[in-house]
């Protein structure tokens, strides 16, 4: 089954156009994020260097601030936090999810009522008010302190997708000769049925990188992040507390926007391609062609609750 | 019955978490209610006539934490949801929620309802015409609409229709300043008017899920043995699309739907903050950056309550409905 | 929660079901009475809006002893015993007391009561209820906002006849601003029964009796609508017969008001003024007097050892160039700061620029300052770390300091910005805890001496570990504390002369850094109103949240299409 997977998931996601957009819009940005020296001439995003409020020019190809700073050097210096969050965030919600998740599953009983009855309470609180007290009583938005509040609110639902999918794989036969051959229950969930999960593991890491994404560009938006910080949400707050929209610098506003709305669609691209591959009769055709399939992950509600907060 | 009890326990628990989680973080920070306000008057108030003032409103920091605990989750469950400390000094918290409430329920109900109603509509058709021209354009279209950030989305509708049009429409408030409330024609258009934008943005951003869950449904659903069976009857396409298929393929929504009716009283923070629309969100937002610690506490609340109540709602319908849930339970 | 949801459908029916009422606006309603002015040289008329974000709706409380509505009362319904003009050499309007007598050593002060002053439901102001206001801080410290009965010394309020005679401990001089001219008058009838005299300090006062000029009618949680008291002891007075006090929740669209000329009296910051507001219309028109200093307050205590080397702080005083600080960090719409502590013009006669000059601290130099941080011990390969705290949220002084460690950074001192929500950020200013703070404080007075007195005065500080009231920075000098003792007691000449004595120990110790003066943000439309405060004519703070100052304003501006 592991086998089967590895070899049939990359090409099938390779042919799969919403998945490829996604995944270019990802590259570039992951190259901007890790060598911005190469996409802009300016070395401190944040210096005052030049006349304030200047229209876009050869010079300055998004304008510049009201305060002289570059708007495109900011940005491109901005890619760095705004990917780490999303990364770093969705990694660790992510392996939180499949920590309590799995083990709620196998280790049953008690475990499981609590360890379920945790993660449905923290399904439940609203999490983006969560968020907003937290982060402004932790004091400042440093990058720690925000990762953390997102990781501590974006796990559960994936916790809740896992443990309900390694409860329906706990009967299946090559499980019960793993046990049948003697093999640790460790053993038995690391090599036997993570491997298994695997799709569902990954999209759970999309979806809760595209609600960092958001969360975090809506916490700095706020005024809730460092605003001496480098990253696409703190140009938003900036441009919003000086009116950028009214006194004629739009694209200070709309353009770290934008590119928060590309880098959330590359996850959301790439996840919805995911749900695609993983269930065949939801790919495009361009006949009538049906297929039968008996189960399908609704998974698009992850992004609703991302959003819903 | 004993699925029910154990729903209650658990609505109890979620409770008096959130609860909990509310009445220790804030006092666990650094800050205090004095100091904000002390700023907030310009400093023109002498430390210990705000200290005594504060006490009048019900702020006692220098009692026992715990005594201050079980006084408040008393005060909670009855009702006694004090006197707010923030911005609105010494108004009743009941009040203040009281004038924003509507607002939310307005703007973010009817437009959560609208949204799925609309999205359920366009996914059953999408799905029913698999590979057709809108099967084409609508999934990849919808899956980047529902990943945009609302306040961007926000943003830019206020920048293309208030900002570019000269205020063509309103991108602040609930209404007009200069009208006075009331049941007048002038009133209601202008409500109407400053919701648009809030609710257009609302729309953009969540309408997306609900096509594209509907339309992976309504796809999965057209391949099970009873559809292929009225087709075989020669039943007619409208009676099996929205008769058999839609019928059963919204099924999976419906819980979906509860859950996002139950956020909906908290409301869209990030949109009532560009819009400047007094409702919940917009209240919590100005709560926590005045250290408001009562009005806080009942909104965190009342937020989980909903959604609380959302989700007990969809259980009881659950097991009405569906009797296998019964003898699970 | 069923019964929320019933509410709303309610509300939702009661919008629906009624399209043939007519929509009542504000400036509908028949506006009082346009007749000719009985003494005044403008007859009645016209409205003004103003803009002044609150980033709030109106909570329609008026209590003049909350300090979180009473702007929306003092002055426009409650009246002060006497107005003094911090712009104009302390100038004095005499209000509600017709004049005052001090004894010899200002010990005690008799007032002498305005006759035939109504309250504005009809019953007559006597001195009994001026009386009754000072008593009521003793009785309810609450409302004791200016702490009168514990820091001044107050010991007696009495009234006899139209008199008022209050008693201190000590000589109270410095303090008349406080009592005379910050202290709204409350109706004893009102604040003396019921729920009012049960808690003055938070009883909601929906509907204010006062003496001043207007009457609260109606209040909405969006807009406050004020209409002219016909009974105003000023006859004729005011000219302007409705104020518009709609509630901003954010500078956007009250900006966008006054630019329109929606609003007529704007009283924020306006980023890019030129763009956004002046260019809009030749009626629009700006003056934002200064009237305190934004600072960078290192902290003097030893425990803190850069800063408390006196070399560190004039290297930080001869570095940074204050004038390029307001101009990118406050857009130029904030003067640049002096290093006396003086903030001018606005006090300009007390302002001792020579002595300014002759330290060196009237234009920036690097080279200097490199020296002193030389003997300090600090150099570009040796270079001084220090950390500035500030507030999250004031995007200007994010910009200011932006901008100051720009300027630093050459000299090898390494500057780190460490923004702070507020609570946070008072939490360790006021008990010390910090190198470097970017602050200003809110309160002055009508002449240099309040402020300086806050800044610099050791009763204002406190041991780093405990609340300080004013004095954060820790500034500790018996001689600087001798001169304020004796300015209490001095001649209107002699305290020019002690205040350019503690300028120069503002300059010589460099106590604080004053980068920027804060000002009184002011716009004002004059297509249909005239008589707003200008540099010519200053006859009050002009932004709408000074009090009583507002009163003044209102009293003055008319409205030309009434004329």
């Amino acid at each position: 089954m592991r086998k089967h997977r590895s070899n049939g998931f990359w090409p099938a996601l390779r042919g799969n156009r919403k998945a490829m957009t996604g995944a270019v819009i990802l590259l570039v940005f992951t190259l901007v994020a890790a060598f911005p020296g190469l996409f802009t001439s300016v070395r401190d995003p944040n210096a005052l260097l030049s006349p304030p409020s200047l229209q876009p020019s050869g010079a300055h190809w998004l304008g510049t601030t009201s305060l002289g700073q570059d708007i495109y050097a900011q940005l491109v210096y901005g890619t760095r936090q705004s990917l780490i969050i999303a990364v770093v965030a969705g990694a660790f919600a992510t392996v939180l999810s499949v920590l309590i998740g799995v083990s709620a599953a196998y280790l049953g009983g008690v475990f499981d009522d609590l360890l379920s009855m945790l993660t449905n309470v923290m399904l439940v609180i609203p999490a983006f008010p969560l968020i907003i007290i937290l982060s402004k009583y932790a004091g400042k938005g440093s990058l720690t302190v925000m990762l953390a509040v997102l990781v501590a609110t974006g796990w559960s639902y994936g916790a809740n997708q896992l443990r309900a999918q390694a409860l329906s794989l706990r009967n299946r036969d090559f499980l019960e000769s793993a046990r049948v051959r003697g093999e640790r229950r460790g053993y038995i969930i690391v090599f036997e049925v993570l491997p298994t999960m695997t799709s569902l593991i990954v999209a759970n890491f999309l979806g809760a990188a595209l609600y960092s994404v958001l969360s975090a560009a809506g916490l700095q938006f706020l005024g809730l992040g460092d605003p001496n910080s480098s990253s696409w949400g703190t140009m938003l707050y900036w441009s919003q507390n000086q009116q950028a929209l009214l006194t004629g610098s739009p694209l200070w506003s709309l353009a770290p926007g934008l590119c928060v709305a590309l880098l959330g669609a590359a996850f959301a691209l790439i996840n919805y391609a995911f749900d695609e591959i993983g269930n065949p009769a939801l790919r495009p055709v361009r006949t009538n062609a049906r297929t039968r399939v008996k189960t399908v992950k609704k998974r698009g509600q992850r992004v609703q609750r991302a959003e819903s907060q | 019955m004993r699925f029910l009890l154990r729903r209650l326990g658990f609505f109890l628990l979620t409770l008096w978490a959130a609860l909990t989680l509310n009445f220790f973080i804030p006092r666990f920070m650094p800050g205090s209610p004095e100091l904000a306000l002390r700023d907030r008057t310009r400093g023109k108030v002498s430390p210990a006539a705000l200290e005594q003032m504060l006490a009048s409103f019900g702020f006692k920091p220098h009692q026992n934490l715990f005594d201050q605990y079980l006084a408040y989750l008393g005060d909670m469950v009855t009702g006694h949801w004090g006197l707010s400390i923030g911005q609105n000094l010494g108004e009743p918290v009941t009040t203040i929620i009281g004038q924003a409430l509507p607002w939310t329920l307005g703007l973010v109900g009817l437009t959560t309802v609208m949204a799925f109603v609309l999205g359920t509509l366009i996914g059953t058709v999408a799905g029913w015409r698999r590979g057709g021209r809108l099967d084409g354009i609508l999934p990849p279209v919808f899956v980047v609409t529902s990943a945009l950030p609302y306040f961007w989305v926000a943003l830019v509708l206020i920048m293309v229709f208030s900002v570019w049009t000269g205020g063509w429409l309103p991108g602040d408030n609930t209404y007009d300043n200069t009208i006075i409330p009331g049941p007048s024609p002038g009133f209601v258009t202008s409500v109407l008017q400053h919701a648009l934008l809030p609710a257009a943005t609302l729309l953009i951003t969540s309408i997306g899920g609900w096509i594209l869950t509907m339309r992976n449904n309504m796809i999965t659903t057209l391949a099970e043995d009873y559809i292929r069976m009225g087709r075989a009857k020669g039943l007619s396409n409208r009676r099996i699309m929205y008769g058999y298929a839609a019928r059963n393929a919204i099924l999976p929504n419906l819980s979906g739907f509860a859950m996002s009716l139950g956020f909906v009283i908290s409301g869209a923070i990030l949109i009532e903050y560009v819009f400047n629309y007094q409702g919940l969100g917009y209240l919590l937002y100005n709560a926590v950056q005045n250290v408001d610690y009562p009005l806080m506490q009942v909104l965190f609340m009342l937020f989980t309550v909903a959604v609380l109540v959302a989700v007990l709602a969809c259980d009881l319908a659950t097991v009405w409905l569906d009797p296998r849930a019964r003898a699970k339970g | 929660m069923r019964r929320t949801r019933l509410a709303a459908v309610a509300l939702a029916i009661g919008l629906a079901a009624t399209a043939c009422t007519s929509t009542q606006r504000t400036t509908d309603k028949p506006s009082g009475s346009s007749t000719a002015a009985n003494n005044g040289p403008h007859k009645q008329g016209g409205t003004v809006t103003i803009s002044n974000e609150q980033g709030q709706t109106w909570p329609c409380q008026f209590n003049p002893f909350n300090p979180s509505v009473y702007l929306e009362s003092n002055g426009f319904v409650y009246e002060p015993l006497v107005f003094v003009n911090a712009l104009n050499n302390q100038a004095e309007t005499p209000m509600l007391a017709t004049g005052y007598q001090w004894n010899a050593d200002k010990t005690q002060i008799v007032f002498t009561v305005r006759s035939g002053v109504k309250w504005n439901d009809g019953q007559a102001f006597t001195a009994d209820d001026v009386a009754f206001t000072f008593n009521l801080m003793k009785r309810v410290p609450a409302t004791d906002t200016y702490a009168l009965w514990t820091g001044a010394g107050l010991k007696s309020v009495t009234a006899a006849g139209d008199k008022v005679t209050m008693t201190f401990k000590q000589n109270a001089q410095t303090y008349f601003f406080s009592f005379a001219d910050q202290v709204g008058i409350v109706p004893q009838h009102i604040f003396g029964s019921g729920a009012a005299a049960a808690n003055p300090a938070t009883w909601a006062d929906p509907n204010p009796v006062g003496t001043g000029p207007f009457t609260v009618s109606p209040c909405t949680p969006n807009n406050i609508q004020y209409t002219a008291n016909p009974s105003y002891w000023q006859a004729g007075k005011p000219y302007i017969q409705k104020i518009e006090y709609p509630a901003y929740l954010d500078n956007g669209p009250a900006n966008l008001d006054l630019a329109s000329g929606k609003a007529q009296w704007g009283s924020q910051f306006i980023p890019g003024i030129k763009n956004l507001y002046l260019a809009k219309s030749s009626d629009n028109h700006t003056w934002s007097p200064p009237m305190l200093n934004v600072s960078l307050w290192p902290n003097n205590d030893p425990s803190h050892k850069a800063t408390s080397t006196l070399a560190v702080r004039q290297a930080l005083a001869a570095a940074i160039d204050r004038s390029q600080v307001a101009a990118i960090g406050e857009g130029g719409q904030e003067p640049p700061a002096n290093q006396s502590g003086v903030v001018a013009p606005t006090f300009q006669n007390y302002y001792d620029s020579a002595a300014v000059a002759a330290a060196g601290y009237d234009k920036p130099d690097p080279s200097k300052a490199a020296q002193l941080l030389a003997s300090a011990g600090y150099s570009p390969s040796n270079p001084l770390k220090l950390t500035v705290i500030t507030i999250t949220g004031y995007t200007d002084w994010d910009a200011s300091l932006a901008v100051i460690k720009q300027q630093l950074k050459p000299l090898g001192i390494d500057l780190t910005i460490d923004d702070l929500a507020q609570q946070t950020f008072n939490a360790k200013l006021f008990n010390g805890n910090y190198d470097l703070a970017y602050y200003g404080l809110q309160t002055g007075g009508p002449t240099p001496y309040y402020e300086l007195r806050e800044l610099l005065a050791s009763a204002n500080t406190a041991p780093i570990g405990q609340q300080a009231n004013s004095n954060f920075e820790r500034y500790k000098n018996p001689a600087v504390d001798a001169l304020f003792a004796q300015y209490a007691t001095a001649s209107p000449d002699q305290q020019v002369g002690i205040i350019k004595q503690i300028e120069a120990s503002m300059i010589n110790d460099v106590p604080v850094i004053p980068i920027t003066e804060s000002v009184d943000w002011f716009q004002y439309n004059t297509k249909d109103l005239a008589g707003w405060p200008t540099p010519q004519d200053p006859y009050a703070q002009p932004a709408a949240f000074n009090f009583p100052d507002a009163e003044q304003v209102l009293l003055h501006i008319y409205s030309k299409s009434a004329q």
